[in-house]
């Protein structure tokens, strides 16, 4: 995808403009209008385009190659995903997902985080986290959300969305409050977040990233976050 | 002589067309079939939302506009079903990809996609479009026809340029090559194959639509889709007639091929033909019935069946169109041609 530094394109615009004005007013006295300052204009203007292209797809290589942009919003894909270049490539965009998903966690992308993305699910916990339904890959027809059954086990083998990660200068019960209100959240218990002294909350191995706690969390901004896996 | 021979054959004529056998139905059936799929299209994103609500236990959170839409889904559901939040997840999908009480179905475009993207075959999912391949190896481009949902919005966006005429707009006739729809499926596969992504789920109007009343309905707001299909109807109106089907649309490309060969299809019976060319006036495919020239393209919409006059068009089963039928024989070309022949009858039988 290739994004054009939209400020130097409108100063060379606009310096173009300003200066096709000053001779048409007739300022210098009758002089021809200088064809060459117009070229240099444009030769500048195309070699910015140019520049700026060059810049955006050399330092950008993840827009540059799969024309995905993973960079401007952190999103969790539903339970069951594989890998993202792999789901790019299986998801047909049906829509199937969202229509089973009984909390409303699972949305759609537009055009915002590119064409290759468009119309693939995403979910946001902050807004709705996913309670390990597991509907979405029992309706998935084409692979992109793998089946995977509704117990604990498989949960906790097979869910891999992200990982809890605390941020203890934000955590009330790190401040010295009791709070605890993730842990309580958390559907899986012990094995994905412990509570310590204060009810302090320690992400464990077990935690698939369902995203329950981020969405709970009473603080603003909130001092439990997932970390998605796309891998 | 010649005279009291066309006085017949216009007996004939009425007679038939009084009879009116049951193919001549077969249009409005079409439109029945078009109006329920997109029906259900609509109906599908209203019941998952009803089930989301009846999940929650949260009846009396709801808006009163909610309360009002729980109540009405309700009373239509409650016949059907104890427990809405999970038996209704029998029936879940569009005409993309859908699942009908643990029976899915994809397009067979979807799968196409999705094996060039990921350059891999995904069994179960190549299963599931099995039964469309199938129906289109048999009867053609029949989902174009019958069960596409933008089908229906592109026939309604015909009569629209049909009104626009009166207006004293001129919509546009353009004809192009017939095979730049393959060409446009060859690019999708490409395209899709070097970016990893399946590329015609986003370009697919029957897939757009799908989507974007999902969206609309239920999660409230229109997507990108819309605005590429409003450019089709555009299209379609400005520039040629169902032009996008005719000339661009991918999966329109795919259901061809496979029906290149299909066992059922329209068929001129040339004894019964008047050459008043009214099917090729009504075909919105622009082709050619009353030559014969259906070809792959042809999506048995059935419209030239129920305008024909004569009732000259049925169904039959042949692999290939009879090509070389030449003019109807109750048409005046066939007469002229033939003038001569008759009449040395007629003179053969009176000396008899």
């Amino acid at each position: 995808m290739i994004r054009f530094p939209d400020r130097l394109i409108l100063k060379n615009w606009r310096r173009g403009s300003k200066r096709s004005s000053h001779v048409e007013l007739g300022r210098d006295g009758g002089a021809p209008p200088s064809l060459r300052s117009g070229v240099m204009n444009r030769r500048k203007f195309l070699f910015t385009m140019l520049a700026s292209t060059v810049v955006a797809e050399t330092v950008n290589p993840v827009t540059a190659s799969a024309g995905a942009v993973y960079s401007r919003q952190r999103y969790l894909r539903p339970p069951g995903a594989v890998a993202s270049d792999p789901f790019l490539a299986r998801c047909i965009r049906c829509g199937q997902c969202a229509e089973v998903c009984p909390n409303e966690s699972i949305n759609y992308f537009g055009l915002g985080n590119g064409l290759a993305a468009m119309g693939t699910p995403y979910i946001i916990p902050r807004e709705q986290a996913c309670v390990l339904c597991m509907k979405c890959g029992e309706v998935c027809p084409t692979g992109a959300l793998q089946s995977i059954s509704r117990t604990r086990e498989s949960i906790l083998e097979k869910v891999r969305m992200g990982r809890a990660r605390v941020d203890e200068s934000l955590c009330l019960s790190f401040q010295g409050n009791t709070c605890g209100v993730c842990a309580r959240a958390c559907p899986l218990g012990k094995v994905a977040l412990q509570v310590g002294y204060l009810e302090q909350p320690h992400v464990q191995a077990g935690c698939v990233g369902c995203g329950l706690c981020e969405r709970i969390c009473i603080q603003m901004p909130q001092a439990i976050r997932i970390i998605p896996n796309y891998a | 002589m010649n005279n009291a021979e066309l006085i017949v054959s216009n007996k004939a004529v009425s007679e038939l067309s009084k009879h009116r056998p049951l193919r001549r139905y077969l249009n409005k059936l079409r439109w029945l079939s078009l109006c329920l799929v997109f029906a259900m299209l609509i109906i599908l994103p209203l019941l998952s939302v009803y089930q989301t609500y009846v999940a929650s236990h949260g009846y009396r959170l709801l808006s009163p506009s909610g309360k009002h839409f729980y109540d009405v889904m309700q009373f239509f559901t409650s016949p059907f079903t104890d427990d809405p939040a999970n038996s209704l997840d029998a029936v879940k999908g569009s005409t993309w990809s859908g699942n009908f009480f643990g029976f899915k179905i994809s397009d067979p475009l979807a799968v196409l996609g999705q094996i060039a993207a990921a350059a891999d075959i995904y069994p179960a999912f190549l299963i599931t479009a099995l039964t469309p391949i199938l129906f289109s190896v048999l009867f053609g481009r029949f989902y174009c026809g019958w069960i596409c949902p933008a089908t229906l919005l592109y026939e309604l966006n015909t009569n629209l340029a049909v009104w626009l005429q009166k207006l004293g707009f001129r919509p546009g006739h353009r004809e192009f090559a017939r095979y730049l729809k393959y060409f446009v499926l060859m690019v999708c596969l490409v395209v899709s194959a070097l970016t990893g992504t399946v590329v015609v789920a986003v370009i697919y109007p029957p897939a757009i639509i799908g989507r974007e009343l999902y969206y609309a309905l239920a999660l409230g707001g229109f997507g990108a889709g819309t605005v590429f299909f409003m450019l089709t109807l555009l299209f379609d109106i400005l520039v040629a007639r169902r032009g996008f089907c005719r000339y661009l649309c991918p999966g329109g490309a795919l259901y061809s091929l496979l029906g290149r060969y299909r066992l059922l299809r329209i068929q001129r019976q040339v004894q019964q033909c008047n050459d008043c060319a009214k099917c090729n006036a009504v075909c919105e495919f622009g082709l050619n019935p009353m030559r014969d020239d259906f070809g792959q393209e042809c999506n048995n919409c059935c419209a030239c069946i129920a305008i024909c006059p004569t009732d000259a068009l049925i169904f039959s089963t042949r692999v290939t169109d009879i090509s070389s039928q030449g003019a109807g024989h109750l048409g005046p070309k066939y007469r002229k041609l033939h003038l001569a022949n008759t009449n040395n009858i007629c003179d053969e039988d009176a000396k008899a």
